[in-house]
């Protein structure tokens, strides 16, 4: 049989490719350290889909592990502690610690049924966020954890200026956590997660261990957000605040889920890029564009280009779904029922 | 798979057609050259309404000198970095508005930003470019002052090893000292002190705190807001029957400041109420509702109110209320003095390198400014230690008196 | 005073707070009993009830009208939000989920997220409209002040207990509605057909119900809840802004799967838990702390009492 290119290989080749586009852009496009965003969210949203797209869970708390997994790379790595890391070992520690606590608020939930256990991850994700403002004596509080360490290869550490290294750094670990959770999901594991999905009863009694099942999608999930959140503070150099793991990435990681296709990996890349790319690069540029030429004003709200960008992420999203239902790529147990 | 392919060539045709049409269109005589300011601030969701006055000082300031300095056209590009999903600054649009200026070779000087968290974020890409930054809003200490923050702060700010950070505004540590010793001119005893929780509030609440005690206030009460709270009567009951004379509250209109003032009232507290600077702004007087803080609310801000304002302060005042029709705030005026401390640096520096205006930045001296005559000390911040404290009456802020001397 | 009129403040403070959660809970778990759709622009809709009121209120002067005048006004703020609120939920079911009813539900919740981020935005340009209450448009995005029509006297004199008038108008609005509500589905045909459909629409079309008209209907119920519970919050907290859906939203979910999702009573006890637990936790511990404790106990509730407080313990459909 002729090997013919997946959409997953066709997405990560023109990702690999997206640079040299950038260098025939002006300067200030910046389009690879915007794309670097959609890398981020699209890892954060194939932890998502473990547990939403193959368990059939929803999580509405993901941002939760993204900031665990953010502030244990500051701590296991910021100066004014004592453990001072460098950036290998501790973005490779926020998996098991990622895993951890989806394993501490998955243990005791996982008997809830569906919405239910949505509303609890959501909880979680507020109760996060406070004990973070909260303990700053251990977390800094609003402060953030600043500097963070970023990796070296040998020579100097990378700044932000060093753009093409990481891209192709967020691209090297967006493509592992593809090939991961690929693999997941074509072994016995994944099969018992569908299995669960659709049918709990039917699947308890072929012998699968439902509760044990779930829990690992739950942990697994989390392991993934975590990652993405040390990954995201490194870039950064800094945790932020807690309040930048609100509700809202929760919303924005599910949205990306869905409108992709959920339960679908190339889904979930191309929906990172839909979504992502919609409101850190085509508003960003838009509302930029406009400014410098003078459109619209700031004196009223309606003419300034800014105050519409909820109104445009808001529709888009209605329409993604209205068009799609089944997202914009479906896996292919969707396509095959079409 | 068509599908993918599809999105991603629209996506990349839009930024490329945005990019053509990004340049900014000149209609002024032929110049040196163009430079540009680049303003980083929220402009998505609720911090607009403060980065408005700001964005319109940022305007007024570069109108005022026809859009020229020295020969050299300025342009002005006025940044979000907010993000629609978050609705509030976003750290990762903030490093990328950063990249961006740092990439632009026009841009010559950054002004922000608002939080003082998004800023730990921008000073060290641009202090890697040698960018200058000059803030009209952040006032956590630990950004510019040695012993302030964490022992590795302010030089983990500077990579470079040099000063590219400047603020306009005075820090926490000024204001919150001056806070309480005016609470207890006025006469406070017991006092209740609340913060927001953010970076601004408990900066600010932690000082006013350490210096009441020292001065001898008994402070009965320490809590910290949900600011996002649709009330908060209940904590006005908690506030009331520790029976405090002075309520003071750390935070900003954005953090709920309006519904604290209203709610304490509510709630039956008849005693004094002292809010910051990030409270002195109409918005405030509009969100709490102007019979709720008449005569017992008392706001401290870094600078002379625009009536007390005299010579440069004066005409500032004139000059805004005639473009947009309103009486300048906190917020306008620092991001007006922000781009007029820039602009004269330009004019100054006698070259289009950043290196040249980042040095007449950092010697900036007896700057005849709207908040009076100040320097940039060696740290980077402001000389300037005017300080004064408001009241409200008939719904509007009124002058008292000038703090700390 | 006594440690006992505190105790007996917070608890009044925790009802009239609680009650308001209430009201806006039932608008979820009535749309969520009949189509399992977690209504993310609720929250949203609600908020845009509360700038209506405040058009309403400024477009009339009704800060210059008397007592009895103003007691009207209050009626006509009731009446209009409710009536716009619930139009408006039910023309957001009419667009943007009617469609979706075949599809995941995942998909219908996107649809609702993207309602929510849309009314939200709607919501920022209506404040800036240039009417003296929304300080004449200058800044849309800061928070408004809804002039307290309802004084603020305490109606107990001068001790330390306050009870205002506007606690008196939660309930005397809260009360009626709920009692009103619970007759409506249990007794009239409506009612009869809504609870049908939730438990099987097929079923339900069969025996000639007309779905879609009695999920608009509950659409329009929901959401006129959502209004009456607008008005009653703008009087109560006499602050608005285009944000504030979303944590009025959040609370009441969680109150509607506190009481278990689907159960009118349910939403009530909930809301009444959580606006109590707020209260308490404010005055005995920490303020900061308060989040964390509501939904600490909520899974705690929920560990033991899995369908929540008076949920029902049917299965999920398969």
């Amino acid at each position: 049989m002729r090997w013919r290119p997946g959409p997953i290989f066709i997405i990560l080749a023109l990702a690999a490719l997206l640079p040299l586009l950038d260098v025939v852009l002006p300067p200030k496009m910046q389009l690879c350290e915007a794309v670097r965003g959609v890398f981020l969210y699209a890892i954060l949203a194939l932890g998502l889909n473990v547990v939403t797209g193959y368990a059939g869970l929803l999580n509405l708390g993901i941002a939760a592990f993204m900031a665990i997994g953010a502030y244990s790379f500051g701590i296991l790595t910021c100066e004014i502690y004592p453990f001072q890391l460098g950036f290998w070992p501790a973005l490779a520690l926020t998996i098991p610690i990622g895993a951890f606590a989806g394993f501490i608020l998955g243990a005791p939930t996982l008997g809830l049924r569906g919405d239910y256990l949505a509303i609890v991850t959501l909880g979680f994700g507020e109760i996060v966020q406070d004990v973070l403002k909260n303990l700053d004596v251990v977390t800094k509080g609003t402060q953030g954890i600043n500097p963070l360490p970023a990796p070296t290869f040998g020579g100097s550490e990378w700044t932000a200026e060093d753009e093409y290294k990481w891209y192709y750094l967020f691209f090297a670990l967006l493509v592992l956590t593809v090939f991961a959770v690929r693999n997941l999901e074509r072994s016995r594991l994944g099969r018992a997660w569908f299995s669960i999905r659709e049918d709990e009863i039917a699947s308890r009694s072929m012998g699968i261990r439902v509760e044990r099942t779930k829990l690992i999608a739950f942990a697994t999930a989390a392991a993934i957000a975590a990652f993405a959140g040390g990954l995201s503070a490194s870039v950064l150099s800094s945790t932020g605040e807690p309040s930048n793991y609100d509700f809202q990435i929760s919303i924005l990681a599910l949205c990306i889920v869905i409108v992709g296709g959920i339960g679908s990996i190339a889904g979930v890349l191309v929906g990172a890029l839909v979504m992502v790319g919609l409101n850190s690069i085509v508003l960003v540029k838009a509302t930029a564009w406009m400014a410098a030429n003078g459109i619209g004003s700031q004196g009223n709200v309606l003419l300034s280009p800014n105050n519409w960008k909820f109104l445009i992420f808001g529709l888009a999203l209605i329409l993604a779904v209205r068009l799609k239902p089944n997202g914009l790529i479906p896996p292919r147990i969707e396509r095959a029922k079409q | 798979m068509k599908n993918s392919a599809i999105l991603l060539s629209i996506l990349s045709a839009c930024s490329v057609v945005l990019a053509a049409g990004q340049e900014v269109k000149v209609a002024a005589p032929a110049t040196k050259g163009t430079l540009k300011i680049i303003s980083s601030l929220p402009r998505t969701g609720s911090a607009n309404a403060q980065t408005s006055t700001m964005v319109n000082g940022i305007n007024l300031a570069i109108a005022e000198v026809g859009g020229q300095v020295d020969g050299w056209t300025i342009a002005y590009e006025d940044m979000d970095d907010a993000s629609p999903q978050r609705g509030n600054w976003d750290p990762a649009v903030e490093a990328q508005n950063a990249n961006s200026a740092v990439k632009d070779d026009t841009c010559v000087a950054y002004i922000g930003t608002f939080n003082s968290g998004a800023a730990k974020v921008a000073i060290p890409i641009l202090n890697r470019a040698g960018l200058v930054m000059v803030s009209p809003a952040n006032t956590y200490p630990g950004l510019t002052k040695p012993g302030f923050g964490e022992a590795n702060e302010p030089d983990v700010y500077r990579p470079s090893g040099k000063i590219n950070y400047f603020r306009v505004v005075p820090t926490d540590d000024l204001q919150g000292v001056e806070a309480a010793n005016w609470s207890k001119f006025l006469g406070a005893k017991k006092v209740f002190i609340l913060n927001d929780r953010e970076l601004y509030g408990k900066g600010i609440t932690a000082v006013y705190r350490k210096q009441a005690e020292s001065i001898g206030m008994e402070v009965v009460g320490f809590e910290e807001i949900d600011s996002k709270a649709a009330n908060y009567r209940s904590l006005a009951t908690k506030v009331k029957a520790t029976k405090p004379d002075m309520v003071y509250f750390g935070g900003t209109t954005q953090s709920n400041a309006g519904q604290v003032a209203k709610d304490m009232r509510s709630g039956g507290y008849e005693g004094m109420f002292m809010v910051p600077d990030g409270c002195f702004e109409q918005a405030f007087i509009e969100a709490a509702g102007a019979a709720n803080l008449n005569g017992k609310t008392y706001i401290t801000f870094g600078g002379l109110p625009p009536e007390k304002m005299t010579g440069k302060g004066a005409e500032f005042c004139a000059a805004y209320q005639s473009k947009f029709g309103a009486v300048p705030e906190a917020y306008a005026s620092y991001g007006y003095e922000s781009a007029r401390v820039i602009l004269l640096a330009i004019a100054q520096a006698k070259t289009k390198d950043r290196s040249g205006i980042l040095a007449a930045v950092a010697a900036t001296k007896d700057f005849n400014g709207v908040l009076g005559k100040w320097s940039f000390d060696a740290n980077g911040d402001t000389s300037s230690r005017v300080m004064s404290g408001q009241t409200v009456q008939d719904g509007k802020f009124v002058f008292v008196k000038v703090l700390g001397n | 005073m006594l440690d006992f009129e505190v105790f007996s403040q917070q608890l009044i403070t925790g009802l009239s707070n609680g009650m308001i959660i209430a009201l806006i809970a039932i608008g979820y778990t009535m749309v969520y009993g009949i189509i399992e759709l977690i209504n993310f622009a609720h929250g949203d809709v609600f908020m845009l009830g509360a700038f209506l009121a405040l058009t309403l209120l400024g477009a009339l002067g009704m800060e210059a009208w008397g007592p009895s005048g103003q007691v009207f006004g209050v009626a006509l703020m009731l009446i209009g939000s409710a009536v716009f609120c619930g139009g408006l939920n039910w023309s957001l079911d009419r667009l943007a989920y009617r469609a979706l009813r075949k599809s995941s539900k995942l998909s219908l919740l996107v649809s609702a997220i993207g309602c929510s981020f849309v009314c939200m935005n709607l919501g920022l340009f209506w404040g800036g409209a240039p009417m003296k209450v929304f300080a004449n448009g200058n800044s849309a995005a800061a928070p408004k002040n809804f002039p307290a029509i309802i004084p603020q006297i305490n109606l107990l004199g001068d001790g330390f207990l306050r009870i205002t008038p506007a606690d008196l108008l939660v309930f005397t609005v809260t009360i009626p509605l709920m009692v009103g509500l619970t007759f409506m589905v249990k007794r009239t045909r409506l009612g009869r057909a809504m609870r049908a459909v939730a438990q099987d629409p097929t079923a339900a079309s069969l025996m000639g119900i007309p779905v879609d008209r009695v999920i608009g209907a509950t659409f329009f119920i929901g959401g006129a809840l959502g209004g009456f519970a607008s008005v009653i919050y703008s009087l109560y907290n006499n602050t608005i802004g285009f944000q504030m859906g979303t944590r009025a939203g959040l609370d009441a979910f969680t109150a509607a799967v506190l009481g278990g999702i689907g159960s009118l009573p349910g939403a009530v006890l909930g809301g009444l838990t959580i606006g109590c637990v707020r209260s308490m936790s404010d005055q005995y511990l920490e303020t900061r702390w308060t989040n964390t404790i509501v939904f600490c106990i909520l899974v705690l509730i929920l560990i033991f009492r899995p369908n929540g407080l008076l949920g029902s313990t049917r299965r999920e459909k398969v």
